[in-house]
C-alpha cells in the first residue's frame, strides 16, 4: 500500500481547490448522490444544449480529498463533451477503478487520461473506492434524469 | 488481574495487521475480545451445545443453567434487584426498540412528549421517531452546550407537563460527556416521568448500580464490554416489564396458545421470543468475570488517565480541534483537523496500524449542530496505553505532512 500514490499532489490540489464547485446557472439536469455509510453527499448540475453537449457542469457537496478531487477532475473534463461521450467516459473511468489497468476511451486526451489515472490509487483501498466513484454515478443519474438519490453500494 | 499486562489477554494484539502492531482506538465502536471469551464460545459449541429451555435432555438442561447463570451475573454486575429484570436482546439497538415499542403500545398517548438530547446515537432517536409517526408523539431535544455536555438544568428547562419519557445517553459516544444520570432520574421521577438510559458507553467504562440509579430502563451493548456480538441487555424495572405488553411474539414467550386465545409467559421469557443468542449469552459471563477480575475502579482510573493524557496531547497539537471539553469525560477523543477530511485521516492512520473511526458515528444531529459532516474519533478501552496515544499523535502529524499542513 502506498499513501503517496493515493494522495498525489494533483489530488491534494483539486481536493483543496475544487473546480466547478457551486450551482450552474440555468442548469437543466441534476441529481444527488449520497454515501450513507460516511455521510458524504454530492449534487451534480448540468446544462445541456440542443445538441446534447454539456455546456456547463458543476457540483456542490462535501467530502474527503478523494471525493472532492474526483468530482473536480470529472467536471473539468466532461465540460464540452456530448451526452454519449460523457457516458462512455464514465464507464471507462468506473472500469478502470474496478479492474482495468488503463483507460481506453478515445474521447479522452492523453493528458486527461493521466489526470484520471491519478485516482487509480484508491484501488488499493477498497473502503475508499466509493469516495472516488460517487460523483461519477451521480453524473450518470443526472444525464438519465433519474429522480431517486444515488447511493453508493460497496 | 493487573491492567498493565492486560494486552496479553487479547490474542488480536499478537497479530500483525498489514505488517503493523495494532493500535486499537475504536473501542467505542466495539471492543476487542479477551481469549477467555473467544474460547468459551468455542467450548460451548464443541462440547456443550444444545438449545436452551426446550428439551429435558442432559445437554439442554446444562445449557439452560449456563444461560440463566449469565443472567444472574449481569444482575449482580449492575446491581439490579431481581434476576428477571435482565432481558437479553440482540444488541442495545434492539433493547431501545423494545422499550419504545412497548411504551408505545400501552403507555404513551397521542400528544405525549418524549425528551431526548442532541447527543443521542440514532438508536436512541429512531425508535422514538417511529412513535412520532404512528402515535403522534412529539420529540423534544435537550441541547448540547459548547463543552459537548447536556446539563441537568437544560433537561429541567425542556421538560413540559406533557413529557412522559426522558431518554438519554449515559456517556456520549462523540464528546465523551458523562451525563448526570442520577440527578436527571431523580428530577424526572419527581415529575412522574419515566427514564430510559442508553448505557452503551456507560456499561463498559463506569460503575453501574441500578438500585441506586433507579432509572426505569437501561440498555447495554455486550460487544462493547469485551463480549460477543449479537448480544445486548435490557434492564427494566420489574414493575414495567410485568405491566407492559410483549414485544415480539413466537416460541418461548408464551404460556398457552389456542385458536382463539393466547396467554404470555412470565418474565424473563416474556421478552425473549425465539431461539436466543445462546452461545453469546454463555460467553458473556466470561466478559463479566474478566472485567470483575480487573475491577471497575481500576478500569475507570486507567481510562481517566488515558483520556487526560490524550486530551493534553491533542490540545497541544495545533490544527487538531477536539470536539467538546466536558468536565466529566469518558474515554472518547473526537476531533477534526483543519483542512483534512476525517476519512482521509482514518486512511492515513490505518496505514500506521492505528484503527480509529471516521464519520458521524451514528450521531447526525450532533454533527449538524456543530456544522460538520463528520469527525474522527479515537476511543480507548482497558488495553490501551499512553504509548498508543503517542502513536496516534505522531500519525496525526504524518497526516499534516502528507497534506502539506503546518
Ligand atoms: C451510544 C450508543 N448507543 C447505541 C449503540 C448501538 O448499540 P448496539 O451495537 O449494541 O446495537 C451504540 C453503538 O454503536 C452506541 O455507541
Amino acid at each position: 500500500m502506498n499513501l503517496k500514490e493515493l494522495y498525489q499532489e494533483i489530488i491534494l490540489e483539486h481536493g483543496k481547490n475544487p473546480r466547478n464547485l457551486g450551482k450552474t446557472d440555468d442548469f437543466n439536469k441534476d441529481a444527488k448522490g449520497n454515501n450513507p455509510l460516511c455521510g458524504d453527499n454530492v449534487h451534480v448540475y448540468l446544462k445541456l444544449n440542443g445538441q446534447k453537449i454539456v455546456e456547463d457542469i458543476s457540483f456542490e457537496g462535501s467530502g474527503c480529498a478523494i471525493s472532492m478531487a474526483s468530482a473536480s477532475i470529472m467536471t473539468d473534463l466532461i465540460k464540452g463533451k456530448n451526452e454519449n461521450e460523457a457516458k462512455e467516459i464514465v464507464e471507462d473511468f468506473l472500469g478502470m477503478i474496478k479492474e482495468n489497468p488503463e483507460l481506453k476511451s478515445e474521447y479522452l486526451q492523453d493528458d486527461e487520461k493521466t489526470k484520471l489515472m491519478c485516482l487509480s490509487g484508491v484501488k488499493q483501498y477498497p473502503m475508499r473506492v466509493k469516495c472516488a466513484t460517487l460523483s461519477w454515478h451521480t453524473l450518470v443519474s443526472a444525464l438519465e434524469n433519474k429522480k431517486e438519490e444515488v447511493k453508493t453500494e460497496n | 488481574m493487573k491492567i498493565e499486562n492486560i494486552k496479553k489477554e487479547f490474542p488480536i494484539f499478537d497479530e500483525k495487521i498489514q505488517n503493523n502492531d495494532l493500535v486499537y482506538l475504536d473501542s467505542a465502536n466495539s471492543s476487542q475480545k479477551p481469549k477467555v471469551v473467544a474460547d468459551r464460545i468455542n467450548e460451548f459449541y464443541t462440547k456443550q451445545f444444545s438449545n436452551v429451555g426446550r428439551s429435558v435432555h442432559y445437554l439442554a438442561v446444562a445449557a439452560t443453567n449456563l444461560y440463566e447463570n449469565t443472567r444472574s451475573s449481569v444482575q449482580k454486575y449492575i446491581n439490579a434487584k431481581d434476576k428477571n429484570e435482565i432481558v437479553f436482546t440482540k444488541g442495545a439497538t434492539e433493547a431501545l426498540n423494545l422499550v419504545a415499542n412497548i411504551l408505545g403500545q400501552n403507555y404513551l398517548k397521542e400528544g405525549d412528549e418524549i425528551l431526548i438530547t442532541e447527543l443521542e446515537h440514532h438508536s436512541n432517536y429512531v425508535p422514538w421517531h417511529f412513535l412520532r409517526k404512528s402515535k403522534n408523539i412529539k420529540i423534544n431535544f435537550a441541547e448540547m452546550n459548547e463543552d459537548g455536555e447536556v446539563t441537568l438544568e437544560e433537561i429541567e428547562k425542556k421538560i413540559t407537563p406533557k413529557t412522559k419519557v426522558v431518554a438519554i445517553t449515559h456517556l456520549s459516544n462523540v464528546t465523551g460527556a458523562i451525563l448526570p444520570v442520577k440527578e436527571i432520574t431523580d428530577l424526572a421521577h419527581s415529575k412522574g416521568i419515566l427514564v430510559v438510559i442508553d448505557g452503551c458507553q456507560g456499561a463498559p467504562h463506569l460503575k453501574l448500580d441500578m438500585q441506586y440509579l433507579d432509572c426505569d430502563f437501561y440498555a447495554i451493548s455486550c460487544h462493547k464490554m469485551y463480549g460477543p456480538t449479537g448480544l445486548g441487555v435490557l434492564y427494566g424495572k420489574k414493575k414495567w416489564l410485568e405491566e407492559l405488553p410483549p414485544y415480539q411474539g413466537g416460541g418461548g414467550m408464551i404460556k398457552e396458545v389456542k385458536k382463539d386465545s393466547i396467554s404470555y409467559g412470565e418474565l424473563p421469557n416474556k421478552y425473549e421470543a425465539g431461539t436466543m443468542a445462546t452461545a453469546q449469552v454463555i460467553a458473556f459471563d466470561e466478559s463479566i468475570k474478566f472485567m470483575e477480575s480487573i475491577g471497575i475502579e481500576n478500569i475507570m482510573r486507567h481510562e481517566a488517565d488515558l483520556v487526560e493524557y490524550g486530551q493534553e496531547l491533542l490540545q497541544k497539537n495545533n490544527s487538531v480541534k477536539l470536539i467538546g471539553s466536558p468536565k466529566n469525560k469518558g474515554g472518547v477523543l473526537s476531533f477534526t483537523l483543519e483542512g483534512i477530511h476525517p476519512h482521509d485521516i482514518a486512511t492515513i492512520l490505518d496505514e500506521d496500524g492505528i484503527a480509529i473511526r471516521a464519520g458521524h458515528h451514528c450521531c447526525q444531529i450532533l454533527h449538524d449542530k456543530l456544522n460538520i459532516p463528520a469527525s474522527a474519533r479515537a476511543s480507548v478501552g482497558i488495553y490501551n496505553t499512553k504509548d498508543d496515544l503517542d502513536k496516534l499523535n505522531d500519525s496525526i502529524n504524518n497526516c499534516k505532512k502528507i497534506f502539506n499542513l503546518k
